[in-house]
Parts: structure tokens; C-alpha cells; sequence
């Protein structure tokens, strides 16, 4: 009891001296925000030697998907959500240090086959992960601009083009713009 | 002592019969896979209406019966566990008071909500370290096993908490069901081994029936939650955090884990597990215990009834507000069954 009093005021002492630590840290530039991708859709460019106008056409799911996103604009995604709130990213650190520190301590506590079986299973665990991240990300294919490579020659030939595209909302009232990644060779 | 040993008990079958089950392992098998199938179908086919339902008619009846459970579980002296039920005692108290009164300084507008999801954290981070302090007073008085692992686990789900509050507390309305066939699991091992295997053997069926729930109704339109109370119950289920997914799907998953915790604490324990009429308090020891408390526990179980007579004429007279205070106040339950099932291990 009396040791587990002593941890825990150690304990105390250490998370409180981070207070001064942090006073000597300085606070962060504000950084630009980037405008943020909202929507990634499929884009197909062609050519129509009849057309005056140009025209583009976007189908009712993608403008609905566009409408609904428009409306969550202000709540963000979950991830940009635990960015943008520091104080449950730390509560979080901390814990998960505290969560690796006991297991650390409970290993060392357990007897020498269990650690052994247990350090096994970690083991394993990190070895399926990482050959699950090393199998999806096989398989992620090549980057987007590929796709748009042979786009000039395409539109030449009146052929269609098809790739990806972000769509981004962005504020103010300019024209609309398209952003092909035509690399140069 | 050799003749005594050779004597056949087939002469009297009487004074087995008593020690047996009434209904064969079969039999209670095949009443586990019925209701379960019956409910996770009707969860599926009409959940709005049966949550309202399932909520108005065993809500306050199951909270009665589980109440009166744990009494009967609740030993007539604390002797050496009097640190343990203390801090259990105090926990259940205080979080709940905590949990009410989130809602109440938001209704009062006393608290504007501002860095709600750090307060829910707060309260989550709360619950878990009183559960982990439950574990290790339980662990130290068992004398087989090391219980130090709950300090990292708890710390783990603090972690995830604190995180994705909202998720953790949704995880808490899924989980919650889960804990009354545990429940279940550990009376069956102590009142009725013969069964435990048979019990066992059918919660393999839990998982293939929510997976069949999911491979249906993942891809159906969602709920028609036009009104209060519908969007209410798709609320609950955890429709605004799991857009993407079906709001049928969600309340029929939550409708049939609520079924199956209603069924337990309704059916399943109070008939297996009742040493006696459930009216009779002389089954708790605490009320028949020489220096117990017969009159309180008495008026205590009174009142529980009046209380079950009040949420029934509260929910006709005003079900989605009723709703809502309810599973406010019901989260005492929530927090009671968990160191009662520690008791149990």
C-alpha cells in the first residue's frame, strides 16, 4: 500500500513537472489552412469537335455527396477532429504510455514462460499487421497521374481520357478550375 | 465400508431426482437457439417498434429483477470485501450522480456543453479506473492468478477513450446487453454445471446470427427517423457517429442485444437461479441474516415495484421523455453489475 502510494505520488510529481516543460516550449506559427480535398470521384475528359461551350457534368449522387459535405463542413473528420483537440491528443498519450509502461511492468511480474508466450503473441500480431500494410499497400496501384499521361495525345485523337479527381470546395466565387498532373518528361 | 460401497442407489431413485433438472440440456438448448432466433428476426423486421416496445414493457421489470438478484448476491456481513463493496458502493454513487447531472447543468443551462466530448472522456476515464480498482481488490483475494493485467488494459481503453469518446460511450450501449449472458454463464457454473457446456455451445450461435444481421440489413435503406422519438432510438443506436452504416442495421443489432439481456434477467436467471419465490425476502441474506435488515430490504424492494408503476405510467403518459430520464438513471445498473459479476469470479 505504501509503495503503491509512493508510484503514485512519483507518479504525480512527474506528470505535474511537465507544466514547466511546457512553458518552454513557444507557441506554433499559424500555418495557412490548405484547402482540403472533400470529394475523390472519377473524372472522364473528352473532346467534342460539335460543342461551342464547354461543359461539364456532374451526376446527381456526386452533387448530393457535394450537398451533404457542404453541410458537415464545419464538423470535420474524426481524425481532424482528435488534430485539432490537443487536450484529448495528450490525455490520450498519456494514457497509452501508461498502458505500455504497466504492461512492461506486468510482464516482468509474470512468470518467465508467460512473458515468453506473450511477447510471442505481440510478436505475431505485429508480424500479420505489418504483412496485412505491406499487402494493401501492394495493392494501392500506381499514383493518380499515370493515368493522365497520355491525356494530350488522347484529346488529339478525340479519344476520352479517365483518372481520378479530387473534388474541392473552395471559398469565394471564382471560375471553376481543373488541375490535371501532366508531368514533363 | 466394501459392502457399503457396492449398495445401488437404483433402489432409490427419489433421492437423486431432487438433485437433477427438471428440463433435459437439450431441452434448454433448444429454448436459447429459439429465442434467440425469434429475436434477432423480429429485432430485424420491425426495430423502432419493438424498441419502444421491448423498453416500455421490461425496462422497469428487469431493473427490478436485477436489483433483487444482486441483493440476494450481496453477503449478510462484508467482513474482509468491506474495502471492495465500498468502493464499489461509492463508485456506483457517485458516477451516476456525475452522469445525471451532465445532462441536467446542459438543461439547466448552468453548462453551456462547451468541450462536452471532454467531459464524456472524463466521466469514461472515470468509469474505467474505478473498474480496474474493483479488478485488483478482487485479484487480491483470489490466490490463483496475477490480476495486475487490468492496470494495462484499462490504461489501453483510456487511451481509445479519449480518443474517440462518443465511440467508447457507444461501445458501452452495445456492450452492456453482452454482460447479462456472462452473468448467465457464471450462475449456470455455480447452480447448474450439467448445463454450462450446452450454454456455452449455443453463444457460438451470437456471433452468426449479428453477422447474418449484418450481411442482410447493411445494405437497407435507413430508418424514417422523422419524428422525436425514432430519432431518438436511431441516435442511441449510434446513427449520427456510424453514418455510413444503416440505421437499420444499427437499431436492429441494439434492439436484439437488448432482447437477449431483457430475456436473461427476466427468464433465464429468476428461473434457474431463484432459491424461492421472489416475493419472499427471506431468500436474501442480507434481510435473513439474524443482525440483517429485513423491513429495509423490504421497503426497499417496495419501492422498487412502485418506482417499476411510475416509469409504466411515465411512458404512456410521455414515452420519449420517460425514455430519456430512464436511460439517464439506468446507467446505475450498468455500473452495479460490474462488481458483481467480479464477485462472481
Amino acid at each position: 500500500m505504501k509503495r503503491t502510494l509512493i508510484l503514485l505520488v512519483t507518479l504525480g510529481a512527474l506528470l505535474a513537472s511537465a507544466i514547466f516543460a511546457f512553458g518552454d516550449i513557444p507557441r506554433p506559427k499559424p500555418t495557412p489552412a490548405a484547402p482540403k480535398a472533400r470529394l475523390y470521384s472519377s473524372l472522364i475528359v473528352t473532346s467534342d469537335a460539335k460543342a461551342s461551350e464547354a461543359r461539364l457534368i456532374i451526376s446527381e449522387g456526386t452533387l448530393k455527396s457535394l450537398q451533404d459535405d457542404m453541410a458537415n463542413r464545419g464538423k470535420g473528420s474524426l481524425g481532424q477532429q482528435i488534430m485539432h483537440s490537443s487536450t484529448r491528443t495528450i490525455m490520450a498519450g498519456l494514457f497509452m504510455f501508461l498502458a505500455v509502461s504497466f504492461a512492461g511492468v506486468w510482464f516482468a511480474r509474470s512468470g518467465k514462460q508467460r512473458s515468453h508466450k506473450a511477447i510471442a503473441a505481440v510478436f505475431l500480431v505485429a508480424l500479420v499487421l505489418g504483412l496485412a500494410t505491406v499487402i494493401v499497400r501492394a495493392n494501392a496501384g500506381p499514383p493518380g497521374f499515370v493515368r493522365w499521361r497520355n491525356l494530350p495525345e488522347a484529346l488529339k485523337a478525340g479519344k476520352e481520357t479517365e483518372g481520378g479527381v479530387d473534388i474541392e470546395v473552395v471559398p469565394g466565387d471564382e471560375d471553376l478550375k481543373l488541375i490535371i498532373p501532366l508531368r514533363t518528361k | 465400508m466394501e459392502r457399503a460401497e457396492n449398495i445401488s442407489i437404483s433402489g432409490w431413485p427419489s433421492a437423486r431426482a431432487g438433485d437433477q433438472s427438471r428440463v433435459p440440456a437439450r431441452a434448454f438448448a433448444a429454448i436459447l437457439i429459439m429465442s434467440a432466433l425469434v429475436s434477432a428476426g423480429l429485432a430485424s423486421w420491425l426495430p423502432l417498434q419493438l424498441s419502444i416496445v421491448t423498453v416500455f414493457l421490461f425496462a422497469g421489470p428487469h431493473n427490478w429483477l436485477e436489483a433483487r438478484y444482486f441483493l440476494m448476491r450481496l453477503p449478510a456481513r462484508f467482513g474482509r470485501s468491506r474495502n471492495f463493496y465500498l468502493v464499489a458502493f461509492a463508485g456506483i454513487g457517485l458516477l451516476t450522480l456525475a452522469y445525471i447531472s451532465l445532462p441536467a447543468l446542459y438543461y439547466t443551462r448552468v453548462w453551456s456543453g462547451a468541450n462536452w466530448r471532454n467531459a464524456i472522456a472524463g466521466w469514461n476515464t472515470l468509469m474505467i479506473l474505478w473498474i480496474a480498482a474493483l479488478v485488483l481488490m478482487r485479484g487480491k483475494q483470489k490466490a490463483q492468478g496475477d490480476w495486475f493485467w487490468a492496470l494495462p488494459v484499462a490504461f489501453a481503453l483510456c487511451a481509445f477513450n479519449w480518443l474517440y469518446p462518443e465511440m467508447f460511450s457507444l461501445a458501452i450501449v452495445y456492450v452492456h446487453p453482452l454482460v447479462a449472458l456472462w452473468f448467465l454463464d457464471r450462475h449456470l457454473r455455480r447452480n447448474r454445471p450439467e448445463w454450462l457446456r450446452t450454454y456455452r455451445r449455443c453463444l457460438i450461435l451470437l456471433p452468426f446470427l449479428l453477422a447474418g444481421m449484418l450481411w442482410q440489413l447493411s445494405r437497407t435503406a435507413p430508418l424514417q427517423d422523422d419524428n422525436g422519438l425514432f430519432w431518438r432510438i436511431t441516435q442511441h443506436a449510434g446513427a449520427d457517429l456510424l453514418p455510413d452504416v444503416s440505421s437499420h442495421l444499427l437499431v436492429s443489432t441494439h434492439v436484439f442485444l437488448e432482447m437477449l439481456h431483457y430475456g436473461v434477467w427476466i427468464v433465464a436467471l429468476p428461473l434457474i437461479g431463484a432459491t424461492g419465490a421472489i416475493w419472499n425476502i427471506r431468500t436474501i441474506p442480507i434481510a435473513n441474516h439474524s443482525r440483517g435488515f429485513p423491513k429495509l430490504i423490504g421497503a426497499f424492494l417496495i419501492f422498487g415495484l412502485l418506482a417499476v408503476l411510475t416509469l409504466w405510467v411515465g411512458f404512456s403518459a410521455n414515452y420519449t421523455l420517460t425514455r430519456d430520464v430512464y436511460f439517464a438513471v439506468a446507467m446505475a445498473h450498468v455500473l452495479a453489475e460490474a462488481p458483481f459479476l467480479l464477485r462472481m469470479m
